[in-house]
């Protein structure tokens, strides 16, 4: 033993252990043509020796804990989702401009998406927040309820700031839109129906009792798979679908299955600004209508409902564009 | 600019108001219940790898296969200090493979030869049971597949190597898909602080 000695008495079988193993050392040195065979193993020690057992200033290393994401950072996240929607607010409702809002929702995506691997998103906390109001053990931390409530309160005044700046997954479909068909307004209704059943769906199965509780919207998430570089291959395969068919269909998980853009939809019935298409006098040419993907133009106004803070619509309109920077200008026609 | 307000603005004013308080109310109730992060973590005493009484069986592999990070979020840690320090350590070795020159067991245990192995001091060839070993996991090579958190308890081991969610890997999903399909409900979740302070107080209490 080497170090602080050891009597027999407090640790005998580590004597024995030393003999057996002495003992198998000479068997197998001797007998070479055996030594193929698995040796009986028998345990040597019962106890963990600690640092005074085994001496020579050896120091027991300190098992690391990893810590969790510091609460100040998460504070932080709901800071820049404030200011993402206040940024995209001003820059939609003020601006009026297409690039800056896209280049901030590209923005969102990197942080909220593939930074933050989505998590937490509003869309999700509905079920946190719908458990925690009904059940009396289940709390959940002050981040999350910010993160539910802010962007509500934003569009009870202001409209989906939060779907055009600030949602990664709204992000995400707004880059691949690329021929988008108008959707039959019939169809159109009927299929936004869908995201209420998705919303009473998620959450009965979340207020269940601890064990049977199930997270619909966050196991069904179709981009996170994407957002994390990871992730179950139907998963994976289903936001690929997603993806597909945002070519052609504006938006489609947000007009059509998007529980939280559900409950934005009521909160925007009651807001006092939106996208306005024709601010002063109109042209009566249907640019925006032709150019809004997702079908929010109805007889020449925004449908503040369904409008999803793009600004296509102004990025067309030769008001907002070649006549406002007097690259061309209107005349009367006799 | 200043435009005439009509009955139907004064309306939705108000409703608006209404929604607001509602929304605020719900919040206030959410803010003053609200408690601190909680974080999934596993329940050594009830993982069968971990549990007494499940030696022999085939590790339970749930943990690697279940978790939505590429990399499993759970990883073996040994707790150094409960660690045998073993010559032979049935968690390192497989010690039912042949018998090298040295008289150790050939074949290493971790699939992922994730666990090195290095004498405490020197090492003295003449009384090998009496050279202490370290054991370190190196997390970032571990899967948390739990063959050596199986072989790593009674009565071959000491039962130091133990399975453990890492924060720093963990996207701490609201039901863990591990815990959905973990069949000894081994996984729940904790507050954080409750998590950093010891071992021992990640059992579950009810």
């Amino acid at each position: 033993m080497r170090g602080a000695p050891i009597s027999t008495q407090t640790l005998p079988t580590l004597r024995s252990g030393a003999f057996l193993l002495l003992l198998l050392f000479l068997f197998f040195s001797f007998v070479p043509t055996l030594s193929a065979q698995a040796i009986p193993y028998s345990r040597p020690v019962e106890t963990a020796p600690q640092a005074d057992t085994i001496g020579g200033g050896y120091k027991t290393p300190a098992v690391q804990k990893p810590l969790p994401r510091d609460a100040l950072l998460q504070v932080l996240d709901v800071l820049i989702l404030a200011a993402a929607m206040g940024a995209a607010v001003w820059l939609v409702l003020k601006r009026r401009s297409r690039k800056w809002v896209l280049a901030l929702s590209i923005g969102s995506l990197a942080y909220f998406g593939f930074y933050r691997e989505g998590c937490v998103c509003p869309i999700g906390s509905i079920q946190n927040v719908a458990v925690a109001l009904t059940d009396r053990t289940y709390a959940i931390p002050m981040v999350v309820t910010a993160v539910f409530f802010l962007p509500l309160v934003v569009a009870l005044f202001f409209g989906r700031a939060f779907c055009g700046g600030v949602c990664p997954l709204g992000a995400i479909q707004e880059l691949v839109v690329l021929k988008p068909l108008c959707v039959p307004p019939r169809l159109d209704r009927a299929l936004g129906l869908l995201k209420y059943v998705y919303l009473a769906l998620a959450i009965l199965l979340a207020i269940k009792p601890a064990l049977g509780r199930d997270f619909l919207i966050c196991r069904f998430d179709p981009f996170v798979g994407f957002f994390r570089r990871t992730g179950a291959p139907h998963m994976l395969l289903l936001g690929g679908g997603f993806l597909v068919l945002g070519m052609f269909v504006g938006r489609p998980y947000c007009r059509y299955l998007c529980p939280y853009g559900g409950l934005l939809a009521w909160c925007t019935r009651l807001a006092r600004r939106g996208v306005t298409i024709t601010p002063d006098k109109e042209l009566d040419c249907g640019l925006c209508a032709e150019a809004c993907p997702y079908g929010a133009i109805d007889h020449m106004r925004a449908v503040r409902k369904d409008c999803l803070y793009c600004a296509r619509c102004y990025a067309s309109c030769p008001r907002d564009g070649d006549l406002a920077r007097a690259k061309a200008q209107l005349v009367t026609l006799s | 600019m200043s435009e005439p307000v009509s009955r139907r603005d004064v309306l939705h004013g108000v409703v608006r108001g209404g929604v607001l308080a509602t929304l605020g109310g719900g919040a206030l109730f959410l803010v003053q219940k609200a408690h601190g992060q909680v974080v999934w973590q596993v329940d050594a005493a009830r993982c069968i790898n971990s549990r007494l009484g499940d030696t022999g069986a085939e590790a339970c592999k749930l943990c690697t296969t279940e978790c939505v990070v590429a990399l499993s979020a759970v990883r073996a840690v040994n707790e150094y200090a409960k660690c045998g320090r073993c010559n032979i350590c049935p968690a390192y070795f497989n010690i039912t493979s042949a018998v090298d020159e040295k008289g150790l067991p050939s074949e290493k245990l971790c699939p992922r030869d994730a666990i090195a192995r290095k004498p405490i001091g020197k090492a003295d060839p003449e009384d090998p049971a009496n050279n202490f070993y370290e054991y370190v996991i190196d997390e970032e090579k571990c899967d948390g597949c739990g063959k050596c958190v199986m072989k790593c308890k009674e009565p071959l081991g000491l039962g130091s190597i133990v399975l453990r969610v890492r924060y720093d890997k963990c996207v701490n999903c609201n039901r863990c898909a591990i815990s959905r399909s973990c069949p000894k409900d081994a996984l729940h979740q904790i507050p954080v602080e409750q998590a950093l302070r010891s071992p021992e107080s990640l059992h579950r209490t009810e």
